[in-house]
């Protein structure tokens, strides 16, 4: 399993993907951060924190396209059929990439909680905002944050492996994310299977404050449900994908 | 068939695949490929070669048969990469990756040192284009890169679809003696092929498939075996006729001045004729030629896509 996981990361380092990933990781952290920051109604006390810290979640969807490229770039260029010369059990090749995404995803997370922290912490203190890392809620944002990013990865790897063609897996996935799922929450009676949705799990996971667990209307999920949620979505579709899809004859 | 199962030995047994939609691809196919032999599988476009092969390979699975790697299916083979090397397509590069990378990634897979890549790069004359990106390469220097990929492990059986495809004659020339060698080395050779005249030059044995099924499978020498001919051209057919009158042969009118003699060689028509004194224009001997074999044994029924390319 190990030589199977450093070729995968071999195999990412070696095409450039990963690192306008990177970049659009590093921006996206940043101009949050910077958003959150620079209005009068910005975070103005230690309280706003935790929440500001949770934003660099959103590298959740640069990491979901890494994973589901994982897949379906092997797809697409055919090196599916070296993978599986060298490798013919397929739970083996699939369980290889959700351990390397894993891993990537919490790297990815690394870099946008270093970029938001480098950024927010300087400009905080020179407003009169420190920030308490010794605060649970701080803590727990931090954490929720590798927790996410890293799952994301499989959720994003399972994405490929259930759907294997690179555009279908990318788009439906994106669309799924950031549109249809707003939509769910946006029809009544339909918005209670939300805290079931990938940014339930996401909300459940990262909502820090504690006073009310209700986005419009709904009620999340508590920290643990969110992560039993998101696992379902990463594992789920991964199980499928290296049972039926990843199975096909290779043609 | 009842053989051990001797290592590096494919046999394929019974094999039988059906896509959907019904179409047979493969039908009850069985053949054995030998160690220590160059075999040319051959058959038209759409015969079942690279789905035979894919299912040896274990990418595709059987409808019905199996087929085995010194014993072993594909998929229960301890470490693929040393045991069985296989070029397949000449496609499956990522295109922004270089080649070295992509045989430094099946190293590491396959427990391989990373020197192998440079070693097999080597080998099949990429030396130079190694970093660059599959990107910019030519259909041959894929075709060498798939070879490269396939002898990566130092596998003892080497599978090979249409490995000429887009080599030039340099090339070609290159790859028969590379193929020769490594059969000469006691590997098993699999060789799927359309260019009849390349595989007449490399194979010791033939595998020949038309529409999913055996049409015929040996080796080449006892396929050939008595199949060379004798052309003669005289003025004077009549008279070499008459000279030939007694003799256990087969004669065949080729036009106006020649015939075809099957049974006698050159010197024995050759004293005929000087016996005679009939005069002769031309008396050569045709070598047997596979590409006349092949389309008599697949032309009984015209295939789905046509005429073999």
């Amino acid at each position: 399993m190990i030589p199977l996981i450093r070729g995968e990361f071999l195999k990412v380092r070696t095409t450039q993907v990963w690192f306008w990933m990177l970049l659009a990781t590093i921006a996206v952290s940043g101009l949050l951060v910077v958003a959150q920051i620079a209005p009068s109604d910005g975070v103005r006390t230690g309280g706003d924190v935790p929440d500001l810290f949770a934003s660099s979640s959103t590298a959740y969807v640069v990491v979901f396209v890494l994973g589901a490229l994982g897949v379906t770039t092997e797809f697409r260029y055919q090196t599916i059929t070296p993978t599986v010369l060298q490798t013919p059990n397929r739970w083996t090749i699939v369980t290889a990439k959700m351990i390397t995404y894993a891993i990537l995803g919490a790297l990815y997370a690394l870099v946008a909680v270093a970029v938001q922290l480098i950024i927010a912490v300087p400009w905080l203190s020179s407003k009169g905002v420190e920030v308490d890392f010794g605060n649970g809620s701080v803590q727990h944002a931090i954490i929720g944050v590798f927790a996410v990013v890293a799952l994301f990865g499989i959720v994003g790897l399972g994405f490929g492996a259930l759907l294997r063609n690179q555009i279908v897996a990318v788009v439906v996935g994106i669309l799924f994310l950031l549109v249809i799922e707003n939509i769910f929450l946006a029809i009544p009676k339909v918005r209670e299977v939300w805290p079931y949705t990938p940014n339930g799990g996401i909300q459940a996971i990262l909502h820090t404050t504690g006073s009310t667990h209700v986005v419009d209307d709904v009620h999340l999920l508590s920290t643990t449900g969110g992560v039993i949620v998101l696992l379902l979505w990463a594992f789920v579709p991964a199980i499928v994908g290296a049972a039926f899809t990843m199975n096909r004859d290779i043609t | 068939m009842n053989q051990p199962p001797a290592a590096g030995r494919i046999v394929v047994d019974d094999l039988t695949k059906v896509f959907r939609g019904d179409v047979r691809a493969v039908d009850r196919l069985s053949f054995t490929v030998e160690p220590g032999s160059v075999t040319g599988f051959l058959g038209p476009n759409g015969a079942g070669k690279t789905t035979t092969l894919r299912m040896v390979l274990g990418l595709v699975r059987p409808t019905g048969g199996r087929a085995t790697i010194g014993g072993q299916v594909y998929r229960q083979l301890d470490n693929p990469t040393a045991a069985v090397g296989a070029a397949l397509e000449s496609s499956s590069f990522h295109p922004a990756r270089s080649a070295r990378n992509h045989l430094r990634i099946l190293c590491t897979v396959g427990g391989l040192p990373l020197g192998r890549a440079d070693a097999v790069l080597d080998l099949v004359g990429l030396h130079d284009a190694a970093k660059r990106k599959v990107r910019g390469y030519s259909l041959g220097m894929r075709q060498r890169l798939a070879l490269a990929a396939a002898m990566l492990g130092d596998p003892r059986v080497l599978v090979l679809d249409e490995p000429a495809n887009g080599l030039d004659p340099d090339g070609i020339r290159w790859l028969r003696g590379l193929l020769r060698h490594l059969a000469d080395q006691g590997r098993t050779v699999l060789v799927s092929s359309h260019q009849l005249n390349e595989v007449q030059e490399i194979a010791d044995r033939v595998v020949i498939l038309n529409r999913g099924r055996l049409v015929q499978s040996g080796s080449l020498e006892e396929l050939t075996a008595g199949s060379d001919s004798v052309i003669v051209r005289s003025p004077n057919l009549p008279g070499l006729h008459a000279a030939l009158t007694g003799q256990p042969i087969q004669v065949e009118p080729l036009d106006a001045s020649g015939i075809r003699i099957r049974g006698l060689s050159t010197a024995q028509v050759g004293h005929l004729a000087f016996g005679a004194g009939v005069e002769l224009y031309e008396l050569s001997t045709q070598r047997f030629d596979l590409e006349e074999l092949f389309f008599a044994l697949t032309s009984e029924q015209p295939g789905p896509e046509g005429a073999p390319a």
